[in-house]
């Protein structure tokens, strides 16, 4: 296809076009970059802009879907802030987010800097933490829930070996949480360490040679040259991993379904129910503004805070 | 190589190293040891308290018996068509997207990056709602008329399934970043030669990106592969379920047959292990591309 536009292209332009002119030329060049982003910006606006213009126009409505949305001002927010269950489910998801994106991000650092060394087998060590990342959390939540069960389930075989009384894990109020935390951090370290590692690997080791020659000690040239250094890249997994904590679902769907009595339903939980069981898409669509505010809030915080924008850029 | 040092402090310490680094992996590797075991065990073997790890008679016919219980051999080829699909579309479009935002500045072009930049901080649970019903209200489209009333629209086809995913602008931002490392005496020659903008991009200036296109075209894959909850939204017929949403409903219609689960289980992560294994240098290099510049 390419091809034959090329060729209709040189015809069209003729030998006109043979002293190259400058004006021609980038008159050329805009037809042509906004020939190329045309089919992405056009997709973006069908299944993006549309969307997000919708979601707020339905947050001040009463939709059913079946018949026609009714215009009810604030009502759906003024609900939001009665609703239990729905700030029970921003409780949970900022404890979850609290939990497993700094635990992840101080484990999969670790290892990084582990693996940053002259190390034989140092591929099979980054392989095998990495595959949780690329598999499906759907498929992998379905082997924790097998690993969850309380009698014939791994992690209670692995506590009762150490002597423990494993709890009923996904049926206990206290333990849901814990247990879909502990998933969450061990499907996320992969992609955290991997980017952890790639920035070590970019750090120029002149500096370091330097910090030898004065003195510092490795404890010394970690929190004065290596963490400073890791900024960018510490924004990046950061905000990157708060926004997909924010956004966990597959995983709550298989294991808890949001129990028990909603110690682990989180906002995205609550929108698809509010959605796709009651049927109210006015309802969800103000909990699903309430998630994206939530979320740019903390972005913008933590630019504010660690000056950290190069990284995003 | 590793320096020639060979103090007992140092070999200490590569010890500890080894071990630390020994028992994470094999705290990540765990669960999928236990798939696959699990996946070959008889049901009494399943049922036993405590839990054996190595199953007492290996029961390969499961795989077999699971593929009976419910059709996930089907499944499966709907994630494959899917995911195939979305990674050509995305290399095919974002590339070109990609390649004009970094190398043909034209008036509006950093406006219409932002917007992508923009793009990417939207919540898929802000936009899922109202994609549903774009999708639900598609004029023309299954009964539907030219306002959208009437029919189910795009719902339950592969329509939905595949056109919403074929550009994420993800993709483009990727692209993005690796044409604009490309020297521009390449692209000044070529026009100099006269060849038109699209060749430049086609011809000279896309095969010097191909480990873009590898790893874009992988964490596509991938990214498809593994989504759950909008094919469960949009599809109904059993003819149409992908992997996932067939795993999930498979657990809460059987009772939790474990050992078909697992079955099940296995064959829908095994294809990105392998995947993974096979373009892991892409992967790296993809998620590092995105994550330091």
């Amino acid at each position: 296809m390419v091809s034959t536009r090329d060729r209709v292209r040189a015809a069209a332009s003729g030998p006109s076009a043979a002293p190259p002119r400058r004006r021609g030329l980038l008159r050329a060049r805009r037809r042509a970059g906004l020939l190329m982003v045309a089919p992405a910006v056009l997709h973006a606006l069908i299944w993006i802009g549309i969307p997000l213009v919708a979601a707020i126009v339905l947050s001040f409505t009463s939709y059913d879907v079946l018949t026609p949305p009714r215009f009810i001002g604030l009502e759906n927010f003024r609900d939001l802030f009665s609703d239990s269950v729905f700030r029970r489910a921003v409780l949970n998801t900022s404890v979850y987010t609290f939990f497993t994106v700094p635990v992840a991000m101080g484990i999969s650092l670790l290892i990084a800097l582990m693996l940053n060394t002259q190390l034989a087998g140092r591929a099979i060590f980054r392989t095998a933490i990495f595959i949780p990342q690329v598999t499906a959390t759907i498929a992998v939540a379905l082997v924790w829930l097998w690993i969850y069960d309380p009698r014939s389930g791994l992690a209670n075989a692995v506590l009762s070996f150490l002597g423990l009384d494993g709890p009923a894990w996904l049926s206990s109020t206290d333990w849901a949480m814990p247990a879909v935390i502990v998933v969450g951090i061990w499907q996320g370290i992969g992609l955290k360490m991997l980017i952890y590692l790639a920035a070590l690997q970019s750090l120029p080791t002149e500096l370091y040679e330097a910090a030898s020659v004065d003195g510092a000690s490795k404890f010394r040239q970690f929190f004065s040259l290596t963490l400073p250094l890791l900024r960018p890249a510490t924004f990046f997994v950061f905000v990157t991993s708060v926004i997909g904590a924010f956004q966990s679902f597959d995983q709550v769907y298989i294991l808890t379904d949001g129990g028990p009595a909603n110690s682990t339903t989180m906002m995205t939980y609550e929108i698809y129910k509010s959605a796709f069981r009651e049927f109210r898409m006015g309802y969800a669509c103000a909990q699903s503004l309430v998630l994206f505010a939530l979320l740019l809030f903390l972005t913008l915080l933590n630019r504010r805070i660690t000056g950290g924008d190069r990284a995003t850029r | 190589m590793p320096p020639v040092e060979t103090s007992a402090r140092f070999r200490t310490g590569r010890i500890v190293l080894y071990l630390t680094l020994t028992a994470i992996s094999l705290v990540m590797i765990v669960p999928f040891v236990w798939m696959l075991l699990t996946s070959v065990k008889t049901p009494g073997d399943i049922a036993a308290v405590p839990p054996r790890l190595f199953p007492t008679e290996w029961a390969f016919g499961n795989y077999a018996d699971a593929l009976r219980a419910a059709p996930f051999a089907t499944y499966a080829r709907n994630s494959f068509v899917i995911a195939a699909s979305h990674t050509v579309l995305n290399v095919l479009i974002a590339s070109m997207a990609g390649y004009a935002l970094a190398r043909l500045r034209f008036r509006g072009s950093s406006l219409i990056f932002l917007a992508f930049v923009g793009a990417l901080m939207i919540p898929t649970y802000t936009k899922i709602l109202p994609e549903f019903l774009i999708v639900r209200f598609m004029p023309l489209f299954g009964g539907n008329d030219i306002t959208g009333q009437g029919g189910t629209g795009w719902l339950d086809t592969w329509w939905a399934l595949i056109i919403p995913g074929a550009v994420s602008p993800f993709s483009v931002f990727l692209f993005r970043q690796f044409y604009l490392d490309l020297p521009v005496e390449l692209e000044e020659a070529a026009r100099l030669d006269g060849l038109s903008e699209l060749g430049i991009y086609a011809r000279i200036m896309t095969p010097l990106v191909k480990p873009a296109f590898i790893t874009v075209a992988l964490l596509t894959f991938e990214g498809s592969w593994n989504n759950f909850l909008w094919p469960l939204l949009v599809t109904k017929s059993d003819s149409l379920r992908v992997i996932q949403v067939g795993l999930s409903v498979f657990r809460t219609e059987n009772d939790t047959q474990w050992a078909f689960l697992m079955a099940g289980t296995t064959l829908a992560t095994v294809p990105m292990v392998v995947l993974f294994l096979i373009g892991q240098r892409y992967f790296v290099q993809g998620f590092a591309t995105a994550g330091i510049k």
